[in-house]
């Protein structure tokens, strides 16, 4: 009986709880606001559709906190990618699976880059980042000539939107899971992701155990560009265009939903798990403000106010745990009496 | 001026270590107070609590009979108290002018008061004699001058009290003996000077009295006209060596020479030569700074090496990072157990795998069972105290964490040839500290070689086979367990 208090206690205290108690809070909040319209199936449809664009970038931002750092290029990177390959489909007529390795070879480079300022030229991650960031934008705009460019290719056009059983369920959700997945299981079931982990946590002493922590953020900058690029990508297929502004205005989304999914900024904590259900609340969140006609030039107001509050959630959440080390054995004791 | 400093029964404890027990002497004022000790001794506890950055469990201090009732380093000048520390607390972008009047700058109006700054400044400078320009930004002067400058802010508050620690560090010859002037011209005014340095012949060139400190209690209080040189050699060694030591299970065959190193040079250590034989307990002392860090961070290549060479079981080795190192069975227990040596933040299992991660894998995943296995046995092998593996290691204490690190390098999943132990006792209680000691001989009995770094001099002496003293980036000197008195250690820590 008290092994099962005990564990149900232990339930309520997990972070996982706690979020998905917020989950459930908004989704009722918006659901009655709503009358009733945000838990109708063709609204969650709406939401997993877009869910691949943020989702995608949220993979690549988690990875990066945890090893402590930051890339705050992947947006313009994911724009830039997505306007070279709709410009080489349209103008220059190449099949879309060679575009597609040209445009995720360019985005690697520039991860690539990234990681370079960071770790030789000892650029804070979000300077050189956000540097790059600038840079891509340019590019991005020397393919297109500032204008938009329409994607007919029917392949690609059917990337985002196709829908399985009955045009009921997205692909797109699907390659998003497999996606969550694979990364949750290299996190933390090897070797790399331990180490990730360690060098999030301690950077110094995990040099000192033989860990090659510039490997590692090599590794990451890049993966988190290219996967940049896949959102990019995705959202041209979704609005069967590459725009100008592309996913540069979403350029925060991966990152907040990382953070309101319990991964922090110190480097070190969190999970995919945890930044998974962090991507429902934020889309969740994303889909009401629709849904409760906010003014959409409200949003991107909001979206920075939604930013700030996770942060302070976080800086919160660390203070906690630093507290006191005393206090919390104390707090533990009582716990495993109870 | 009946001018003097009382401190009273000052007591300050640290998690696992009584800093100052029970402390009590008195400084008069126009004499200066030389504080001497060992490393960790509590000299460094004893300034910060006159400055007010550290606060006494117990005791207080006296100034001209008055309990002094200051709880911060502000209070402390307000109560006209200086401390000067080793590190300086400069603001290099500023200028020399007003980094010294940077409490209280002269203003014309609102507008900062250049030229008088300049010229009160430029008076300082010629009391020190020291030729820098006024405007100068104190980043761009040398050590010594900075040093200067350092001492100058404190000489211009006009304190009656005034405590340097180590002053001398950096300064060659002649600036020490303006020091040293400006010093008397302060001791004639009366002031009271308490003054902490390692040098032997500065204490009995510019001190009056002598009080001794040894692990954190006073052991005397001494004229320095009537003392010699060995007399205080001797009472800051003191007599206090435990049964520790008597007791423990040494190892009796000493092996082939393991590592090697020839004419290695970095930044921060010179031409060093040593040999460390398998089974063998090499100790390192020398004070703090002497370069035994530096050195055995260089060695396993966690800081670059200028030229040199290292050899591993007669193999000549070139490692490009510590991962090289380790792989070549080299291991290093850092000085800085929470920053360097541990992730506070995992788990007692992440820890002690961290360094094998590839030999606890089956296929591509980290296999859980074998993690559990190599933790469970270091916990087992070295009685870590604690409730579960899974226990975050920030919340145990400092022996545990330490045994943490070393059951991480001597795991059955590291081929360990090398163990390099930095103050692997440093702020452990007494019962921990004597288990860490038949860990180490045990690791000499399975025919590692053990490098020993430590500043407590009892320690090296009694533990190591061989000690190999340091000072100011070399080796100065190398003693067989044998001939080891703390005496020789000591002057050949002191030596330059």
């Amino acid at each position: 009986m008290a092994d099962i208090l005990g564990g149900m206690i232990k339930i309520v205290k997990s972070k996982m709880f706690a979020l998905i108690v917020l989950l459930a809070i908004l989704s009722t909040i918006v659901q009655i606001g709503s009358n009733g319209i945000f838990l109708h199936p063709i609204n969650i449809r709406t939401i997993l559709d877009m869910m691949i664009i943020t989702g995608m970038m949220t993979i690549g931002a988690t990875l990066l906190l945890i090893a402590g750092a930051l890339d705050l290029s992947v947006g313009t990177v994911g724009t830039m990618a997505g306007m070279m390959f709709a410009v080489l489909l349209r103008y220059h007529h190449f099949h879309w699976a060679v575009a597609l390795i040209l445009c995720l070879a360019l985005a690697a480079v520039f991860g690539l880059i990234n990681a370079t300022l960071v770790n030789f030229a000892k650029f804070p991650a979000f300077i050189a980042t956000l540097g790059m960031a600038s840079v891509a934008e340019g590019v991005s705009f020397l393919f297109s000539g500032g204008a938009n460019v329409s994607l007919s290719d029917p392949f690609m056009r059917n990337l985002a939107t196709g829908r399985f059983m009955n045009n009921t369920i997205p692909f797109s959700i699907i390659i998003l899971l497999v996606f969550f997945i694979v990364y949750g299981i290299i996190l933390s079931k090897t070797k790399f992701g331990r180490q990730i982990y360690l060098v999030g946590s301690n950077p110094t002493a995990s040099r000192l155990v033989g860990i090659n922590s510039r490997r590692i953020s090599y590794i990451l900058f890049i993966n988190s560009s290219v996967l940049g690029a896949f959102a990019g990508i995705m959202f041209n297929s979704r609005v069967a265009a590459a725009t100008t502004l592309g996913i540069t205005d979403r350029q925060f989304f991966g990152l907040i939903a990382a953070i309101l999914g319990g991964v922090s900024f110190g480097g070190g904590t969190g999970g995919l798990g945890g930044a998974f259900v962090g991507l429902l609340i934020f889309s969740a969140f994303a889909n009401g403000m629709f849904l409760l006609r906010v003014d959409s030039f409200w949003n991107q107001a909001i979206f920075g106010m939604l930013l700030l509050v996770s942060l302070a959630f976080d800086y919160m959440r660390s203070r906690a745990t630093y507290r006191s080390p005393r206090a919390k054995r104390k707090s533990k004791k009582t716990t495993t009496t109870a | 001026m009946p001018n003097y400093v009382e401190f009273n029964k000052i007591s300050k404890g640290f998690p696992g270590v009584q800093a100052l027990d029970d402390v009590s002497f008195r400084v008069q004022g126009g004499r200066i107070c030389a504080l001497m000790g060992e490393n960790g001794a509590g000299k460094s506890t004893m300034l910060k609590i006159l400055s007010g950055d550290y606060q006494a469990d117990e005791g207080t201090i006296i100034i001209d009979g008055m309990p002094a009732s200051y709880h911060s380093p502000h209070g402390a000048l307000k109560a006209s108290i200086s401390v000067i520390y080793q590190e300086r607390q400069l603001v290099p972008g500023l200028s020399v002018m007003e980094n010294i009047f940077i409490e209280d700058l002269p203003k014309k109006g609102i507008r900062i008061d250049k030229a008088a700054l300049r010229k009160m400044t430029q008076h300082i400078l010629d009391e020190f004699e020291l030729d820098v320009n006024p405007s100068e930004p104190v980043g761009r002067l040398s050590v010594a001058h900075q040093q200067m400058i350092e001492i100058m802010k404190a000489y211009r508050r006009d304190s009656e009290i005034i405590a340097f620690d180590e002053p001398t560090a950096p300064l060659s010859e002649s600036e020490i003996n303006t020091l040293f002037k400006v010093i008397r011209r302060l001791k004639e005014a009366g002031k009271v000077i308490i003054y902490v340095s390692h040098r032997m012949s500065e204490i009995f060139q510019i001190s009056d009295d002598i009080v001794v400190l040894k692990d954190g209690k006073l052991v005397c209080e001494l004229n320095a006209d009537e003392t010699t040189e060995q007399e205080l050699i001797t009472a800051m060694v003191g007599r206090d060596i435990g049964d520790t030591y008597a007791e423990l299970c040494r190892n009796e065959n000493i092996g082939e020479v393991m590592l090697e190193v020839r004419n290695l040079e970095t930044d921060d250590v010179h031409d060093i030569n040593l040999e460390v034989r398998a089974g063998e307990i090499v100790g390192f002392a020398g004070l703090i700074g002497a370069g035994r860090t530096e050195l055995a961070r260089a060695i396993f290549a966690a800081d670059p090496i200028s030229s040199g060479e290292i050899f591993l079981n007669g193999q000549k080795v070139n490692f490009k990072s510590p991962k090289d190192a380790i792989a070549a069975g080299m291991a290093l227990c850092p000085e800085d157990r929470k920053e360097q040596g541990l992730v506070l933040d995992r788990t007692i299992n992440n820890n002690i795998t961290s360094a094998v991660l590839e030999k606890v894998k089956t296929g591509l995943f980290l296999d859980k069972k074998k993690e559990r296995k190599l933790s469970h046995a270091a916990v087992e092998k070295y009685s870590i105290k604690t409730p579960s593996i899974e226990k975050k290691v920030v919340e145990l204490s400092g022996g545990n964490q330490q045994k943490v690190i070393l059951g991480r390098w001597t795991s059955e999943a590291m081929v360990t040839k090398v163990l390099i132990l930095d103050e692997p006792t440093k702020g452990i209680d007494v019962g921990a500290k004597a288990e860490i000691y038949q860990a180490i001989c045990d690791f000499a009995k399975a025919g590692l070689a053990v490098i020993f770094i430590s500043s407590e001099l009892t320690e090296v002496i009694n533990l190591a086979d061989r000690i190999i003293v340091m000072a100011q980036g070399r080796i100065t000197g190398s003693l067989s367990r044998q001939e080891a008195t703390e005496e020789k250690v000591l002057k050949l820590a002191m030596h330059h």
